[in-house]
């Protein structure tokens, strides 16, 4: 059984060969050292694209495209919508997930941690 | 002055050490006999909340936004009973904090009904306030009791005791440090004559909730003794100290799975009081290692000159709430569960400001807290064998309405409308949708108050409550819907209105794992609007937001920030529409079962908009039905054109990192993209 974790809900982490990989096409993002939105493809788009205004004037419940954009993050292989993110324009993207690789793969070795057959993270008991 | 530092308040929350004699009567409880004496904690404090409840006033207490709860001799967090989480680990704080300094002057005796509301000193604003009680067994202390809720007036410079342009403190009203109100069992008449004299635009809500707090921590701490004499103090002593072992040892062995890491979250919202510009409301940087966590704020907008700032303490409150329906819901709400939470606040960030700020609305400034620690959580335990408890946001919007003036009982009045804020989405689960019109993220359990009941308490008619569609954050799993609520000044010449909130201009919550949060929240109201016509269209069921939005009734719309200062409304006229935010979404929409689509447009809780442009599914336009061919094709041809625009990492950074929102906008943020303190704030 490979030594992966389903650690997002499109994102597996194979800790052997410390590699992010698509949960849904197992397409390679990228080094698990290193932030998976790296991997990705990226594209912005204006909020009200996605929740349009309903009203005129200013305040229309859409958010103001000067203040926010969304980021999408495609997956390569499959075009899976892996995260998003509402950002000002220009603000550095979030690297939202930095695990230890060397603590998990301590903590699975000395049976610590183990995974089950889903791919999930438990204490050993 | 001795108003605790933020060295001493983290201090406080830790658990004390274990006296030799509370180690000794460990052995006192055996196994059985602890089962049995934990359910006795909860049932006295059940039976306080109840009290709570039905002796309470105003809107939120009658709707059960409080807690109860009980203590050790130290002052350590026992158990309590909930409503709220919000006040679930801070009252320690007050505790420990009057058996450092008054101990001697005024002395704590037998009796004693002590108080505070001062966030300065621990709690989380000043509308929220405790009565605690000592409780004395044989002539020694033995336990604390106490009982928190928010009360709608505190006598600042606008009604409802969150005034939106309150500058500094010294505009919000009453702010009590902790002190004795009470002596030998009875409580003050000229101390209550000061609540009623700072309550004047609500007397008797404030007056009431006064000695609601106080019956109720005098019912549990009756309820205790009559514990301590059936059991003995041992054994009382011995199982409080074992709770907390207890819940201590629950709590890290939950956090012991997660992978080790750094997690992180931005959120930003858009509002300071009435001044409006960009911020970074939270910027969290959770380490989680071994059995702890660490919570790190740094990053986060510096604070501000209106009242949306948070003392540390408050922004721990928020945290409380996501931690303990969520994370330790089967622990009980004790010092200890968050024994193994460090945390770390920037000076004079929002987040941690000044002593001399205004706070009363710390519960605006800390949506961005409440968020990001779901966001944070929900990354470091999905890869475990918790990830059903994984979820994106809740709503977090807080959009609350107050209306003030003289009721058609010839009553002066002050009260927020519990329906909207206790409406809101739930985020969208990992294995689910969100629960449309959850309740209130500051207070799971309040209760949405009846249409019938609030015109009878309040001068106004309510024309229509619905699901708002497309005010849940799209995803595969959507987040929950809020509500719609209409209200119309009625029986009275004139109300006073005002509203608190943000999320107008841009929304606070970020989604999880490629949902899209909710959509912005505007202040609406109408002018011009044919009342009766609207009222008979209330009556046939056929008015909505829809029909309204579409200016079916007449008038015209008036568009403002959700936050508005206090002003009156006339007779007959509409005060405001209402509106509760949904949850944040999960997951990629176009992953959505096509089915629940078609679903969500058949209840009303999405548009046929967003199912043909969120969620790209076709339908049949004969049947209405989702057509399956259609649709696999059309998702399939949208992922395609994904991969088709995205960008590369590098390529997208090329145009991104050169651009930067408007300088105007950027007053209240801090330095650009760090959110450093840049000016010292000057507060008068
Ligand atoms: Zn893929």
């Amino acid at each position: 059984m490979p030594n992966t974790i389903h650690v997002a809900e499109y994102l597996d982490l194979d800790v052997d060969s410390e590699r992010w990989h698509c949960h849904s096409c197992g397409q390679d993002v990228g080094d698990a050292r290193d932030n998976y939105k790296k991997g990705l493809l990226i594209h912005e788009r204006d909020p009200g694209e996605v929740h349009p205004p309903l009203i005129d004037g200013e305040f229309t419940f859409a958010p103001n495209p000067e203040w926010i954009r969304i980021l999408e993050f495609y997956c390569p292989g499959c075009g899976r919508q892996v995260e998003t993110e509402y950002l000002p324009p220009g603000h550095p993207i979030t690297h939202d997930t930095e695990i230890d690789l060397d603590s998990l793969k301590r903590k699975l070795a000395a049976g610590e941690l183990r995974i089950d057959e889903h791919g999930k993270l438990e204490v050993a008991t | 002055m001795s108003y605790p530092s933020l060295e001493e308040k983290l201090a406080a929350l830790k658990v004390s050490e274990p006296t030799a004699y509370e180690r000794s009567c460990l052995d006192a409880v055996s196994p059985g006999d602890y089962e049995i004496g934990v359910q006795r904690t909860a049932d006295i404090l059940d039976e306080g909340y109840e009290v709570f409840m039905r002796s309470s006033r105003s809107q939120m207490g009658v709707a059960g936004d409080s807690i109860v709860a009980m203590f050790n001799a130290q002052g350590d967090l026992v158990n309590a009973s909930a409503g709220t989480y919000l006040h679930a680990v801070i009252p320690p704080i007050v505790i420990k904090y009057i058996l450092k300094n008054f101990q001697e002057n005024p002395g704590i005796a037998d009796g004693d009904i002590w108080y505070t509301n001062d966030a300065l000193y621990g709690g989380i604003h000043n509308p929220d306030q405790v009565a605690i009680m000592p409780v004395f067994f044989e002539g020694e202390l033995v336990a604390w009791t106490a009982a928190l809720s928010h009360t709608t007036e505190t006598g600042a410079c606008e009604p409802g005791g969150m005034p939106v342009s309150a500058k500094s403190r010294f505009d919000e009203g009453m702010n009590l440090p902790p002190m004795k109100i009470g002596h030998d069992h009875v409580l003050r008449h000229d101390v209550i004559e000061m609540f009623a004299a700072f309550g004047l635009r609500s007397e008797t809500s404030v007056t009431v909730d006064l000695r609601a707090r106080c019956t109720t921590a005098d019912r549990v701490r009756v309820r205790l003794l009559e514990m301590f004499a059936r059991e003995g103090k041992d054994f009382v002593t011995g199982l409080f100290r074992r709770m907390l072992i207890e819940a201590e040892q629950g709590a890290r062995k939950r956090l012991a799975s997660w992978p080790d890491g750094v997690y992180r979250c931005a959120t930003f919202s858009d509002s300071a009081g009435t001044e409006h510009g960009l911020m970074r409301n939270c910027f969290m940087t959770m380490t989680k290692k071994d059995d702890t966590l660490h919570l790190d704020f740094t990053g986060t907008s510096p604070e501000n000159g209106s009242s949306y700032n948070a003392h540390p303490q408050a922004v721990i409150g928020h945290l409380a709430n996501y931690i303990y329906e969520y994370v330790f819901h089967d622990l009980p709400i004790s010092s200890a569960t968050f024994q193994p939470i460090d945390f770390e606040f920037p000076p004079n960030s929002m987040l941690s400001p000044a002593p001399n700020a205004a706070t009363s609305c710390a519960v605006m400034a800390a949506t961005g807290a409440m968020s990001s620690i779901a966001n944070c959580v929900g990354r470091a335990r999905f890869g475990t064998t918790e990830w059903r408890q994984v979820t994106a946001s809740l709503g977090n919007g807080g959009n609350a309405s107050v209306l003030a003036g003289v009721s058609q009982w010839g009553m002066p009045f002050a009260d927020m409308l519990a329906y909207t804020i206790n409406t809101e989405g739930q985020g969208a689960r990992s294995h689910s949708d969100g629960i449309n019109a959850y309740g209130f993220p500051w207070c799971a359990f309040g209760r949405a108050p009846d249409v019938e009941n609030m015109e009878n308490e309040l001068p106004m008619l309510v024309p229509f409550s619905q699901h708002w569609p497309d005010s849940g954050g799209a995803g595969k799993h959507r987040g929950g819907v809020g509500t719609a609520q209409l209200w119309v000044t009625h029986h009275v010449p004139y109300v006073v209105f005002m509203s608190i909130a943000d999320n107008s201009i841009v929304q606070t919550p970020q989604p999880l794992f490629g949902g899209y949060t909710m959509c912005t929240c505007p202040g609406l109201s109408m002018e011009g609007v044919d009342i009766p016509e609207l009222l008979r269209a209330g009556d046939e069921g056929t008015l909505d937001l829809a029909s309204l939005l579409a200016g079916k009734y007449g008038g015209q719309i008036v568009s403002e920030t959700y936050a508005r200062t206090a002003r009156p409304v006339m007779s007959d006229q509409v005060i405001t529409l209402g509106i509760s935010t949904g949850g944040a979404g999960y997951g990629d929409p176009l992953d959505r079962d096509p089915q629940a689509v078609e679903k969500d447009v058949t209840d009303g809780l999405i548009s046929d908009w967003s199912a043909t442009n969120v969620y790209a599914v076709r339908f049949n336009e004969r049947t209405g039905r989702v057509d399956p061919e259609a649709t696999t094709a059309f998702r399939r041809e949208a992922l395609a054109e994904r991969k088709a625009r995205g960008k590369t990492w590098d390529e997208f950074h090329e145009g991104w990192s050169q651009r930067k929102p408007p300088e105007e906008v950027l007053g209240l943020y801090g330095s650009w993209p760090d959110a450093a303190v840049v000016n010292p704030l000057m507060r008068m």
